[in-house]
């Protein structure tokens, strides 16, 4: 069940915020304490909720996912500081360890070492890969960070089974982050409170990340769909870049679009997640991109990993060594296949040339230039990470940069960029902060119509992705006999 | 601005920003509440129907719950009029 269905939005989430809102605890009081029945019958339907969410789409997973579950919540409470030795602590974050990446390992990538393995050594391994559990990365990295977090004795362990079932499961961030840390939702997962005004702004933050999805991701991914079936060989340079900026765009709103929903969804019911993307385009360099983007998978990677192996203060060579550590995983979390590898290493290589040598010099370049640069680079970033095989995004880039030896323009670049230039201007005052702060700034001076305009903006956000979600589900048969 | 005005305005206000939520209500009923259509003239075929009692198998490898979503949105209500919707605006992006 993906959050931009029908299915989901006109199903799924009334009949779950009904049964939330029915079980226990006004709409407007504080329902505090984890001990009023109220909040605990509530935890409870959105604990149930959530499972069953999950077992929409993978029925049989989400035995997988209870397993996790339970293991880390054993592995929590043997970990609690008070009661365990050094040593025995130590044994169980071990353990934790291993059964998480294990998990990881086999599900998400055995298949692509199966794979390497044959095409590098020819050997035939009669072997089968198991299918992906949708979330496993997501939820994976939610557990592992909740049991580091009490190794370290930076948070108790979660005494209730069904509010650390709760933090691990929980369907707005359950299949596509964002990755929440356990330190951070602790106190809001017993005691949280909800008033109507908090509700229909997650509802709207909700109806903006489904309307970037439906509306805007999905109609500028059907120009690139259309750009990358084409042969290498066909495509202008102007096409090229239409569509590596079409990609650009869709992957954005599609991403941060389930972010949104995930966040708006969080809200409605109580939560306050923290944000996942910061207008990455109008970034002025590489490490700044990836301060905006994705913001929650950095900071893990940044507080489990790259800060553990000691960062960038033990010298120039262990900063080299943890960054392209840190960029490989990156890659390899994002998918089992050896581009996203290249993409991470790729990001890696410019974050190591930035840190060591463009740090002081690019604060002199001009501002246009720094904006140019980082786009660039993510625009070229993006061909390695849609293009699963390598020598087909080397033959795109070719292309892009006139070697493929094809036309610059041509009638039909004209013609598909012609059609789609409302779209592109759209998507891309979209994708930058200006009408945000336009609209602020008209706030301040028209607060009452500026109300007004935004409530009847959610309305027709929530009327035309309606209309978007039922017309993708609009099939003529054509070769229809009476 | 007058009280009286601005009475009417907070009023205009808190409806329009309880429609969201209530339009998810009320298609969420009306689904359950308009019968079930069997044929679309406009896409000249047969639309999907509430699923069957279902096999143990259908649910463990997910192609029943496919087909609740498929007869969900097949179903949905007004669904020719989304479908316009959705196609004259497509011709102004």
């Amino acid at each position: 069940m993906v959050f931009s269905s029908l299915f989901f939005t006109f199903a799924f989430l009334p009949v779950t915020v009904i049964l939330y809102y029915s079980s226990g605890g006004s709409f407007t009081t504080r329902t505090a304490r984890p001990w009023v029945l109220g909040q605990h019958l509530r935890n409870i339907v959105l604990l149930a909720a959530s499972l069953f969410f999950y077992a929409w789409g993978e029925p049989a997973y989400v035995i997988l996912m209870c397993i996790s579950i339970m293991i880390n919540y054993c592995i929590g409470s043997f970990l609690d500081k008070d009661n365990t030795g050094r040593r025995k602590r130590k044994l169980w974050l071990i353990i934790s360890l291993v059964f998480n990446f294990g998990c990881l390992a086999y599900f998400k990538y055995f298949g692509m070492l199966i794979g390497t393995i044959t095409s590098v050594s020819g050997w035939n391994l009669n072997a089968a890969a198991p299918a992906l559990p949708i979330g496993i990365s997501f939820y994976t990295f939610q557990a592992l960070s909740y049991v580091i977090d009490v190794y370290r004795g930076k948070i108790k362990s979660q005494k209730s089974p069904i509010l650390f079932a709760l933090y691990i499961s929980m369907f707005p961030q359950l299949v596509a982050g964002p990755i929440v840390n356990y330190a951070d939702i602790e106190s809001q997962l017993a005691d949280r409170r909800v008033t109507l005004r908090k509700f229909n702004e997650g509802l709207h933050r909700f109806l903006c990340g489904l309307a970037k999805k439906v509306l805007l991701a999905n109609n500028i991914g059907l120009l690139w769909s259309q750009v990358k079936a084409m042969p290498s060989t066909e495509i202008s340079v102007l096409m090229a870049w239409g569509g590596i900026m079409a990609f650009t765009l869709q992957i954005y709103f599609d991403f941060s679009g389930y972010s949104d929903m995930a966040i708006g969804l969080g809200k409605m019911f109580g939560f306050r997640f923290k944000e996942n993307f910061k207008y990455p385009y109008i970034s002025q360099s590489i490490s700044e991109f990836w301060r905006r983007w994705h913001i929650s998978l950095g900071s893990w990677f940044k507080e489990y990993v790259y800060i553990p192996l000691g960062g960038s203060r033990a010298g120039k060579w262990k900063l080299i060594r943890n960054l392209f550590i840190v960029w490989f995983l990156t890659g390899l979390w994002h998918g089992a296949s050896w581009n996203f590898v290249i993409w991470g290493l790729y990001f890696g290589t410019l974050l190591l040339i930035e840190k060591l040598f463009l740090q002081n010099r690019m604060a002199r370049w001009p501002k246009a230039f720094r904006y140019i640069y980082s786009l660039l680079f993510v625009m070229i970033g993006w061909v390695f990470f849609e293009f699963s095989n390598l020598t087909d995004a080397l033959s795109f880039l070719r292309v892009m940069f006139g070697l493929g030896g094809t036309a610059f323009i041509d009638n039909q670049a004209i013609m598909k960029l012609k059609t789609c230039v409302i779209l592109y201007i759209v998507c891309i005052s979209a994708a930058s902060p200006w009408p945000k702060k336009l609209a602020l700034s008209f706030k301040r001076i028209h607060p009452n119509i500026y109300k007004l305009a935004a409530n009847v903006y959610y309305c027709a956000l929530m009327f035309f992705s309606t209309a978007y979600m039922v017309g993708s589900t609009y099939n003529p048969f054509i070769y229809f006999r009476f | 601005m007058g009280t009286k005005t601005k009475r009417n305005l907070s009023i205009i206000l808190n409806i329009l920003s309880v429609f969201p939520l209530l339009f998810i209500l009320a298609m969420f009923i009306l689904h359950l509440a308009l019968p079930d259509i069997t044929f679309s003239k406009e896409e000249r075929r047969y639309l999907a129907q509430w699923p069957p009692v279902f096999h143990i198998e259908g649910i463990i490898d997910g192609s029943y719950m496919t087909k609740v979503e498929t007869y969900f949105s097949d179903q949905f209500p007004f669904r020719i009029f989304w479908v316009h919707i959705q196609k004259d605006s497509d011709q102004f992006l």
